[in-house]
């Protein structure tokens, strides 16, 4: 083969790969796009055909969302500041409390054995597994028996049953890297167990820590099926919230999308934070070290 | 006498199916050097844990200094570990990794206290300039002088090392070897040195302790122990290269060697207990001539590798009855394929099913 014709194949792969990344690009970035897009618009604007690249904003959206200006309080708004203050809130509390029950399990089931070890440590993760429609209606039956539907304590409790096995898991991962000689060092040369846990131990797994914490609050803040049954009017979560924003007008678009952008902006900050902690999470922190 | 400053009594430990320890015996004398030496999995690491108190004893006692510690928790027991890879918090910088136990609530010192102990230490060890840096700046080497600095430190009871040095070269492990000599010269302190390496055991100790199977096989100075080494097993970890081991019979009131034309008499093994007719005959290679072809009353063997050191060959001999090496001046020069004749000059007879010695029962031999 002639080099110029390698060329030639070289440069029409090339460009064919580069069309196929376009495409594909396109086919994930579009929807956000168009998201973001249309929650500057104003009502008349996003119906318009053909849809306007070009418009005045409308900040209406946001301002119902972060519950301030004119638009907050205005016959149209449906409430969607109170869901973000509850996603928070459940998001913050649930992730918090997840992280610290399964950094404390992580390392027990780090550093002890004891008896049905192997099958406490399956049942911590088949509780991932579950899948949430699968006892959806005997959450709902328990939690009006017990007061805590519509509540962001009722949330807040399924949000750490949903993630303390995750964060159990990952955090067995970065235990299992730090080396069992950091308690034995610490404890010949005259400090507590406890000392070497809180003062030693926990600085070398920080990342992990955060890592932990980033994947349990995504899947708080992104959880959707048991928020959708549990929730009625008080304790409605973002996700809940968008998916059926009707006003006394109709479906409030604009809210919807505006509310779409805000759900995702905590996400991309989030990874951006993490992204060299990323493949550790993922692999559980058997990568990671050294 | 007094009391030895560690003392261990039929300790025994099993990890799930895997028997560590099987009831061992051990007394380590106040000043002294002592190397555990063994082959990997024999049992060391978790000797030198059960002394220090890291891992839970299925039975036995641990004395330190004279009193009964076997419950005492390990941040009250007063002694320096070292491992073998990981031994820095990198938490801390190098001083602070130093200072750890002198800002430990039991061994709390005055911080210009502290701040003396660990200059004199770090001189010591030659980590002066080092003090302030982060741990994973260091070398391999620099590490380990961190490490036993902050062992060095406290000035504990006991110093328990484990293959302290094993993860280092050949040319740092054996200075730094030095250094813990000197050391121990200058401050007098009792050591238990952990390691499967013959050459480092021997150049550190001033007795060594062989142990294999979770069991002291026999524990004495290295003269003591070729002297007289009491099985098979001490046979194998000692001498470099180690004891040689034949297939022997015992025919007409003397030792034949399995295919060889050698008889020695068993009167020149002292008094011995003989079971079965099949025994193994154990030699130091020291013990062993390798000649060329064709001595008479000698046996027959093949040069089957040759290991040239410039000054001197090592070899390897294979016979009909067992292999040895043995390290021969360099005017013999054999080469590999080369058929030889050896003579044994003294040796060992063994029980050829539980290894352990059944000749010179009534003593050393002459």
């Amino acid at each position: 083969m002639s080099p110029s014709r390698t060329t030639t194949f070289d440069l029409v792969s090339r460009w064919l790969i580069f069309g196929l990344l376009a495409v594909y690009t396109l086919y994930n970035i579009g929807p956000v796009f168009w998201l973001v897009l249309s929650s500057f618009k104003s009502r008349m604007d996003l119906f318009a055909m053909p849809p306007k690249l070009f418009f005045t904003p409308d900040f209406s959206g946001y301002q119902s969302v972060f519950g301030v200006g004119a638009a907050a309080n205005s016959a149209s708004s449906v409430g969607v500041f109170d869901s973000l203050v509850n996603s928070i809130i459940v998001s913050v509390s649930g992730t918090t409390l997840a992280v610290a029950f399964g950094t404390l399990a992580g390392y027990v089931c780090s550093r002890f054995n004891f008896i049905g070890k192997g099958d406490f440590m399956f049942f911590v993760l088949s509780t991932r597994m579950l899948p949430p429609v699968a006892v959806l209606v005997f959450y709902h039956l328990m939690f009006a028996r017990l007061g805590l539907a519509d509540t962001r304590f009722g949330l807040t409790l399924v949000s750490i049953f949903a993630n303390v096995g995750l964060a159990t898991w990952i955090m067995k991962g970065f235990f299992d890297g730090v080396p069992k000689e950091v308690e034995q060092i610490a404890i010949v040369n005259g400090y507590t167990r406890m000392y070497a846990f809180t003062r030693l131990v926990l600085p070398m797994v920080k990342g992990g820590i955060a890592a932990t914490a980033g994947f349990c609050f995504i899947f708080a803040w992104n959880e959707f099926a048991f928020a959708s049954i549990l929730t009625t009017t008080q304790a409605k979560t973002l996700p809940v919230k968008i998916s059926a924003a009707s006003g006394a007008t109709g479906l409030e678009w604009t809210q919807i999308c505006a509310a779409g952008v805000v759900l995702i902006i905590p996400v991309l900050i989030f990874f951006y934070l993490i992204r060299k902690h990323l493949l550790m999470g993922m692999t559980f922190g058997v990568l990671g070290r050294r | 006498m007094t009391a030895p400053m560690l003392r261990l009594e039929g300790l025994k430990k099993t990890y799930g199916a895997k028997r560590a320890l099987r009831g061992l015996d051990l007394e380590v004398p106040d000043n002294e050097i002592l190397a555990l030496l063994g082959p990997t999995g024999a049992g060391k690491s978790t000797t030198l844990l059960a002394s220090a108190g890291l891992v839970r004893l299925d039975a036995g006692k641990v004395s330190l200094g004279g009193r009964d510690v076997t419950d005492i928790d390990p941040s009250a027991r007063d002694v320096s570990i070292v491992f073998e890879g990981f031994n820095l918090l990198p938490v801390l910088d190098v001083k602070d990794n130093i200072a750890f136990a002198l800002r430990s609530p039991t061994y709390r010192e005055e911080e210009a206290e502290i701040r003396t102990r660990v200059g004199r230490t770090a001189e010591l060890l030659r980590i002066s300039h080092l003090l302030d840096r982060d741990v994973d700046t260091l070398s391999g080497g620099e590490r380990q002088r961190v490490a036993i600095a902050r062992a060095l430190v406290r000035r504990p009871k006991m110093f328990l090392l484990d293959e302290p040095l094993s993860a280092l070269d050949l040319k740092l492990r054996e200075g730094l070897r030095a250094e813990l000599k000197q050391i121990h010269r200058q401050h007098r302190s009792t050591m238990l040195y952990a390691t499967h390496d013959y050459h480092g055991a021997i150049a550190i100790a001033d007795r060594l302790a062989i142990i294999d199977g979770g069991v002291m096989q026999q524990t004495g100075t290295i003269e003591e122990i070729i002297a007289l080494p009491a099985n098979v097993t001490v046979g194998r970890l000692i001498g470099s290269p180690s004891m040689a081991f034949f297939d022997a019979t015992i025919v007409d009131g003397s030792v034949r060697l399995a295919g060889g034309a050698q008889a020695l008499p068993l009167a020149s093994f002292g008094e011995t207990r003989l079971g079965s007719g099949k025994i193994r005959l154990g030699a130091w290679p020291e013990d062993i001539d390798v000649e060329a072809v064709g001595g008479a009353g000698a046996n027959s063997g093949t040069i089957y590798a040759v290991d040239n050191r410039g000054f001197e060959r090592a070899v390897q001999v294979n016979s009909d009855a067992g292999s040895f090496r043995k390290v021969l001046p360099s005017e013999q020069s054999f080469k590999q394929g080369d058929a030889c004749s050896f003579r044994i000059g003294s040796g060992f007879l063994f029980d050829a099913t539980t290894g352990a010695r059944i000749s010179h029962l009534g003593g050393k031999p002459a």
